[in-house]
């Protein structure tokens, strides 16, 4: 095996080596020694892990004998892999903090958008296995999103890049080094070259990249993401001329005024957002009683939409609205509210009644309003909302400004396009290094940036997947997962994190972001010493270890938050901005982040594709969303309940030249005229999860209009195409299931939720007196003894009665539970196929319902975790007793035992148990094979040990995270107490973003649960059954504007725009 | 030949027995025994129908095999259960397969203790009908588990064994002990029955290792007094077991669904309309059975015209208590004044299954209705076609009852929708061929026709009439004794 003899060794070389060390250096070879690039390549090719595969059908038989001997003889030599010098702790003796079995938890943070959320993740012998919120962060306090749970399953994804590419082939990073430094030097003072990053807070990256632009002068930094904050900026460029970050107080705001923005899902400080949003909706006023009902506060909710968001379930009064028609409805609002915003006419589909009622109670807010508006609205809406907001009296007190957080807040459409520009026109790109981001797959497609890929010198993409992107260009770099590296990151509010790793990267080749970018310009570094050594120098003082400690430790840098800045509102600017009418002629569409994939950026994450979607609970897909009535006009008759497989019709939207051929879905509460694609699916270069799903909406999408367009005409192909759906069914069906009602409602009859269907019945007194009760309960409603499970004994003296309480009243059916929930207890994913067939995993669902007329429906979720019966239906009928009921009164499943007969799943009458048809637990299944054919020894890296891995055939469903409960038991017991209220918190409880979930106690009295529990709203599903559940509910309230319901003949609620 | 006089008891205890159960002069007793046992001796009188027959179901009953094996090797999800249907093709076939077993048991036992000598010529095959029904419904319950390998523990092997008991409270567990009861009686009483005949086999063979074979099943019958005195008591015990499993059986298998709280489920007409439904299906089955088999064998004098008119007349009359049972469950739906009652008979009215439901009714409650005309009674296509009906409208019914209950049950967001996969049809279609197999295998190894109470009944005849020549039929037929008629002792 000889070298690259193009470049022979000279001992010029050597010598010069030499003469640079001292000390003990110890070289094997004169080509180690040399350290030429020639000699990485012959090392890297040595490694027999990272050879490319020989072709054994062009092979001969002397040369496979060959290659078969000298395999046989390496084989060998397979044990002496170097192990990575540093750092290596002989556990001799286990270390007192280290407890196999006990797991350790680390502050550090997610980074989604480049925005921080504080997490704390749980790491048992070394496995990141679950991410939790931070409590101590300000953008989750404790809680959750789907999203930043699943950041996890990408660290484990089978599917991630695990080397570095050059045109397809395996190459390394020291190659990739070499060339990037030597065409650098070409370049001199870097012209041509080109980053392109992702939003970036990062102070230690900023500080990097600018270093490295530094010492480069003619190199640029262009940022960009889909879905971006575009608008936002240039909004606060126009009010304030500056880009500024706005902060929402929704826990002060008694009116609220949502202009198509979905804060409790897709804003960034969404998690924060949804738990100030909250304390402005509970009413949890212990006092009240039916006797004595008292005056309530609530906030009340306005939202006018463009495509039904969970946000706007949660509304007392909500429109849908076309997105362009958004604007005139904010310069009307603007122009009540005494802003010179210019003249504009109330959009149809406004009542002029619904209008003037709505601003007179914005105003007698007296401060204490927000008006706010989404990301994908144009800056004029955005400007108005600030002209808006300094009208009520908001600004300082539930609307706050700040600097903004990101650390070079740019137009970034426009930045993209300045990129592609600049090549097109004198070819002034020569490196495009693109850190993240897939800018192939999401950037307007008349940008056509696959071209700049293909036609710069020298193009390197650092992405977690061989993706779109990585496919067109040069080199592939595989990049760390935020738990493998050490960086840095602001939250919503400015508010810095350490993000500290919690395993070594999986995958030797992995780098982060600063470690590439820095190694541009030095040796390639530890992203631990980068940040390090950038916060040392930020921090010079005696006790900086200390308060480096003490950063790490908490997740978050004390008082790092941006302080309140006042900016001048520019007053001329609501009347100068205006956006530019849409075609109004065709349908109006628009694009939006799909709600569990977002960008895409998580296609390949099976816990985002399977689950459902809040509103259509839809999986595996994306559609076309438009509502019944249009879907009607253009001839298709889409259906909206039904089978849980539904073949849905394919229709091919065209606008601008540009086509898409997409299945459509009817929601109801989607303006007329409109259809909205979720962005985020049919990608085509990712991993097994990924491959298949739904349709490329970004197709759609140019620099001209991002979000909206008009104009766009359908087709219908006649094609159908399945859709998988965790449900199918729309209507209560006049059950008592889901309790609702108006705050009004509640102060007249506290108890409006207990009704005979969700109460316990009671026996006819006549039958009392012939059959005194035994059980001291004065109940017989069965000829059998009622199993009263007195859990409390002389040898049980803790005995304690587990129970759940969830406020339907604050719950925003945002999935965080159920993601949560699929963490905890290793609950397999099982693909699109076993979707349709109605054998879904998710052991919590929220159950969504719509009450009211199609077009603008009331809707509610209902998350329904086991009730854990006290007179459980499904425990009698097991004939191997493998579900049982507990001391504890949890209905217990004994998956050993479980012979899967599927009675209990059967007589079950909420629904709540999952079966194992196949064996999904194998690891992450191929939607096409499943079954286990694809054990990924990776997977198995992110279970809980501390719950058992269903295997085919066996029954299973909620526990109450028995196993936290365990936990609790065993500390509590080992300190010879009782455990306390608050002690144990459930998964789905933990990541609630708005505390809808409370776990405890009920036998104690003071616990927090069995407070809730006494609330008058309280109601049980199905209470009639005899069931007696443990999972019990608070009604949902609504408080609508008693001068709007008036006026409206549809029920005592939203207006009905038809 | 008018029925009603000649079932008329006249005043004192007498076997029912009518010229028309054994039409047409000339018969005698070794005539009569040499026909039947001519099916097992003389290979060469089975017509081409019965390999055309035999192939065909050798051919699907290698498709079970094949589901099975197939079931096994990747687990439940390849039928087409799931929640919240966790029940389908799985158990409508065993409840269907159970009840078809039960004509045999009522016409060995029932019609035995209540002396219908009529059931002479079709109780051999309608219990082996129950025989193989039960076999191809036991292999349901097993193989329908999540993980059919640990099926024993639903075994009271108690702690000693497993350490553990199984949950008694489980209609599951009353159903193993039920339909393994049911399984044991049924070929007990199958094989007693059959010890006479087997000795008649052995006397009448010239082949020496069947004549071995034979005379091993005989256990040594020498058709003594002595033996038939025995024979008489052991066969009226075993059929005094089996009168209450008939009732039990079904019972205790609608146990599975009226102990549940599933709204469809939860009633306590099951039993009485479970049973009825039974021997409803299973007369339909005797009939579609014997129909073929009398044409093809020229049994014609033997399962006469009035036996097919009287499986007709048991048909409609179970038909009507099934019948009664739709109509009550309509009712009781409206009446309890529970909505989720009477939102499942809505949704069996006009939700997504109301074609089978329909077609139920159709099917079970309307078409049989035919059969109140003598005339369609004593044709053979129109009864053959009239019992198809009925099994399916069987089939149906479990299947309205099992997933249309389920898949739209109390909580409308986990409504779901059942479709019977590739393998849930495999598994059916090859049950019938496992059911074929045996039914036809039978029909070449044993007298599908009970040959010695055949004789009986000739006796019968010939005594009712005062023509009996006992002595000379002895001289002949050694072997068997032709009773004497015990009921006037």
């Amino acid at each position: 095996m000889d070298i690259n003899p193009k470049r022979p060794l000279d001992a010029r070389t050597f010598r010069a080596k030499l003469e640079g060390q001292s000390g003990k250096q110890y070289w094997r070879s004169l080509e180690e020694l040399a350290d030429t690039p020639e000699f990485r390549e012959f090392l890297f090719d040595e490694v027999p892990q990272h050879t490319r595969s020989f072709d054994i059908q062009g092979m001969d038989r002397r040369r496979f004998l060959t290659l078969a001997g000298a395999s046989l003889a390496l084989a060998g030599l397979s044990g002496c892999r170097w192990l990575p010098a540093k750092k290596v702790v002989p556990a001799a003796e286990q270390s007192e903090d280290r407890v196999i079995s006990i797991a350790n938890i680390y502050a550090t943070s997610v980074i989604e958008h480049g925005l921080a959320t504080g997490v704390w993740v749980t790491s048992n012998e070394g496995r990141p296995t679950r991410i939790e919120g931070n409590p101590e962060h300000p953008a989750s306090l404790g809680s959750n999103s789907s999203t930043v749970q699943a950041t996890l399953l990408d660290l484990y994804d089978p599917d991630r890049s695990q080397t570095v590419s050059n045109l397809g082939s395996i190459s390394n990073w020291p190659a990739f080094l070499e060339t990037m430094r030597s065409a650098l030097a070409e370049t001199k003072d870097g012209t041509g070259l080109r980053i392109l990053t992702e939003t970036v807070t990062s102070p230690t990256l900023t500080h990097q990249i600018k270093a490295l632009l530094a010492k480069y002068p003619g190199a640029k930094w262009h940022q960009y993401e889909p879905c971006g904050r575009d608008n936002v900026v240039n909004g606060a460029k126009a009010a304030f001329g500056q880009p500024v970050n706005t902060l929402y107080d929704f826990s002060k705001a008694d009116r609220i005024l949502s202009l198509d923005a979905d804060f409790l899902l897709s804003m960034p400080g969404h998690i924060r957002y949804s738990r100030d949003f909250a304390v402005k909706r509970r009413v949890r006023s212990e006092e009240i009683s039916a006797e004595q009902p008292k005056k309530l506060e609530m906030s009340r909710f306005y939202m006018v939409e463009s495509c039904p968001s969970i946000t706007g379930t949660m509304a007392d009064h909500r429109l849908p609205l076309r997105a362009s028609q958004v604007e005139a409805l904010a310069r009307a609002v603007a122009g009540a509210l005494g802003v010179d915003a210019g003249a504009a006419a109330l959009p149809a589909g406004v009542p002029q009644p619904w209008f003037d009622a709505m601003i007179a109670d914005l105003k007698t807010a007296n401060g204490a309003s927000i008006v706010l508006t989404g990301d994908h609205q144009p800056p004029a809406v955005h400007v108005l909302c600030h002209a808006i907001n300094a009208a009520l009296g908001n600004v300082g007190k539930t609307v706050n400004y700040t600097d903004p957080v990101e650390s070079q807040p740019v137009d970034q459409l426009a930045s993209l396009r300045q990129l592609v520009d600049d090549h097109k026109i004198d070819g002034a790109v020569k490196i495009l290094l693109i850190l993240g981001g897939n800018p192939v797959y999401n950037a307007p497609v008349d940008l056509e940036f696959g071209h700049l890929l293909d036609t710069t010198r020298l193009t390197a993409h650092l992405s977690m997947h061989e993706d779109e992107t990585s496919a067109r260009c040069q080199w592939h770099l595989p990049e760390a997962h935020a738990l493998e590296a050490w960086s840095d990151a602001r939250a919503y509010d400015g508010t810095l994190s350490i993000v500290q790793p919690l395993i070594a990267p999986l995958y030797e080749g992995a780098h982060s972001t600063l470690e590439l970018v820095s190694a541009l310009t030095g040796p390639m570094p530890n992203s631990y010493d980068l940040v390090y050594d950038y916060w040392t120098a930020q921090k010079p003082a005696p006790d900086f270890e200390k308060w480096w400690q003490k950063s790490l430790h908490d997740g978050v840098i004390k008082n790092s938050a941006f302080p309140t800045k006042a900016f001048p509102l520019n007053p001329a600017a609501a009347k100068a901005t205006v956006t530019p009418a849409i075609d109004d002629k065709g349908l109006e569409l628009l694009l939006l982040p799909d709600p569990t994939v977002r960008d895409g950026r998580f296609a390949n994450n099976g816990w985002m594709q399977e689950l459902p979607k809040p509103l259509t609970k839809l999986t595996w897909d994306n559609a076309a969303l438009m509502s019944q009535a249009t879907a009607e006009k253009l001839g298709l008759a889409p259906s909206i309940g039904g089978l849980t497989v539904a073949d849905e019709k394919v229709v091919e939207f065209v606008i601008g030249g540009r086509k898409l051929k997409i299945p459509v879905l009817a929601l109801p509460g989607h303006p007329d005229d409109a259809v909205t694609i979720h962005l985020g699916y049919g990608r085509t270069h990712v991993g097994k999860i990924g491959t298949g799903t739904g349709f490329n909406g970004y197709l759609l999408c140019t620099t001209a209009a991002p979000y909206f367009a008009g104009g766009m005409k359908a087709t219908n192909t006649g094609d159908t195409y399945p859709l998988a759906h965790t449900r199918s069914h729309h209507s209560m069906e006049g059950r008592d299931i889901l309790m609702e009602g108006t705050l009004a409602e509640f102060l007249l009859h506290p108890e409006f939720a207990k009704t005979e269907a969700t109460t316990t019945p009671e026996i006819p007194v006549d039958d009392k007196q012939i059959e005194p009760a035994e059980s001291g309960k004065g109940k017989r409603l069965s000829l059998y003894d009622a199993q009263d499970h007195e859990y409390k004994t002389d040898e049980n003296a803790f005995a304690y009665s587990w129970g759940l309480s969830i406020d339907n009243n604050v719950c925003i059916g945002c999935n965080a539970c159920v993601t949560a929930c699929q963490n905890e207890n290793n609950i397999p994913i099982v693909g699109k196929d076993q979707v349709q067939r109605g054998r879904e995993m998710h052991w919590i669902r929220i159950d969504r319902y719509y009450r009211g007329p199609i077009s603008n429906p009331h809707t509610f979720f209902e998350p329904v975790t086991c009730m854990h019966c006290e007179n459980a239906p499904c425990e009698p009928v097991c004939p191997v007793a493998a579900t049982v009921h507990s001391m504890e009164g949890l209905n217990q499943m004994v998956y050993n035992r479980c012979v899967g007969t599927r009675y209990c799943s059967n007589n079950c009458p909420y629904k709540v148990r999952r079966f194992n048809f196949y064996k999904y637990t194998a690891g992450q299944p191929d939607p096409d094979k499943l079954n286990g054919n694809n054990d990924s020894l990776v997977l198995q890296l992110l279970s809980n040990p501390d719950v058992t891995v269903r295997g085919r055939g066996v029954m299973e469903k909620c526990s109450y995270c028995v196993q936290r409960i365990n936990h609790a038991r065993t500390t509590a017991k080992k300190e010879g107490r009782a455990i306390k209220d608050g002690e144990v918190v459930t998964a789905c409880q933990q990541s609630c973003p708005t505390q809808a979930i409370v776990f405890g106690d009920i036998a104690d009295k003071t616990t927090l649960v069995s407070k809730l529990k006494a609330l008058p709203t309280d109601y049980t599903m199905l209470g009639e059954l005899n069931t007696r559940p443990r999972t019990s509910y608070l009604a949902r309230l609504r408080n609508p504007n008693p001068n709007i319901e008036a006026d409206v003949k549809n029920g005592p609620d939203t207006p009905v725009v038809e | 030949m008018d029925i009603e006089e000649t079932t008329q008891p006249d005043g004192h205890q007498e076997d029912l027995i009518s010229d028309s159960m054994l039409p047409g002069k000339g018969h005698d007793y070794k005539n009569l025994g040499d026909r039947i046992a001519a099916l097992v001796l003389q290979q060469r009188v089975h017509p081409y129908a019965w390999l055309v027959t035999f192939g065909i179901g050798f051919l699907l009953l290698n498709v079970m095999l094949m589901s099975i094996t197939y079931l096994l090797y990747k687990g439940i999800g390849i039928f087409g259960v799931n929640v919240p249907a966790g029940w389908g093709l799985d158990i409508i076939n065993f409840v269907w397969w159970i009840g078809i077993g039960h004509a045999g048991t009522l016409i060995s036992a029932i019609l035995l203790l209540l002396k219908q000598r009529w059931r002479s010529s079709i109780n051999r095959f309608a219990e082996a009908m129950t025989l193989f029904a039960v076999a191809c419904a036991g292999i349901y319950p097993l193989l329908h588990t999540g993980r059919p390998w640990n099926a024993y523990w639903l075994l009271p092997l108690g702690p000693n064994i497993l350490g553990l008991w199984p949950q008694f409270r489980s209609p599951l567990l009353w159903d193993v002990f039920a339909v393994s009861t049911y399984a044991t009686v049924s070929a007990l009483f199958w094989y007693v029955g059959l010890i006479p005949d087997l000795a008649m086999l052995r006397d009448k063979t010239t082949s020496k290792p069947l004549k071995v074979i034979f005379g091993l099943g005989a256990l040594g019958w020498r058709g003594a007094s002595r033996h038939w005195a025995r024979y008489e008591t052991a066969y009226m015990v075993l059929a005094g077991i089996s009168a209450p499993l008939v009732l039990s059986v079904h019972t205790i298998v609608s146990f599975d669904f009226a102990v549940g709280i599933v709204p469809g489920w939860h009633t306590t007409i099951f039993p009485p309309y479970f049973v009825a439904g039974a021997v409803y299906a299973g007369f339909a089955m005797v009939l579609t059975v014997g129909i073929p088999i009398r044409a093809w064998y020229g049994l014609k004098d033997m399962i006469t015209m009035t036996h097919i008119d009287w499986m007709a007349k048991i048909m409609l009359t179970t038909g009507l208590i099934v019948f009664y049972g739709y109509i009550l469950e309509i009712f009781f739906g409206w009446y309890s004044g529970d909505k989720y009652e009477w939102a499942m008979i809505l949704n069996r009215f006009r939700g997504p299954y109301w074609l089978t439901y329909w077609a139920l009714l159709t099917c079970n409650g309307i078409i049989p209705q035919l059969l109140w005309s003598a005339k369609v009674r004593r044709n053979l296509v129109a009864v053959f076609l009239i019992s198809q009906t009925v099994s399916i409208g069987m089939w149906l019914e479990r299947f309205v009852i099992i997933p249309v209950s389920l898949h739209r049950d109390y909580i409308p967001s986990s409504w779901g929708y059942y479709t019977p996969s590739f393998w849930d049809w495999s598994m059916f279609i090859g049950t019938m061929g496992f059911f074929i197999v045996l039914m036809f295998g039978f029909m070449r190894v044993l007298p599908i026709i009970n040959m010695f109470e055949m004789k009986e009944l000739l006796f019968g005849i010939k005594h009712k009439h005062g023509n009996d020549v006992p002595d000379r039929d002895r001289t002949h037929t050694i072997e068997v004794t032709p009773p004497v008629d015990e009921h006037h002792d």
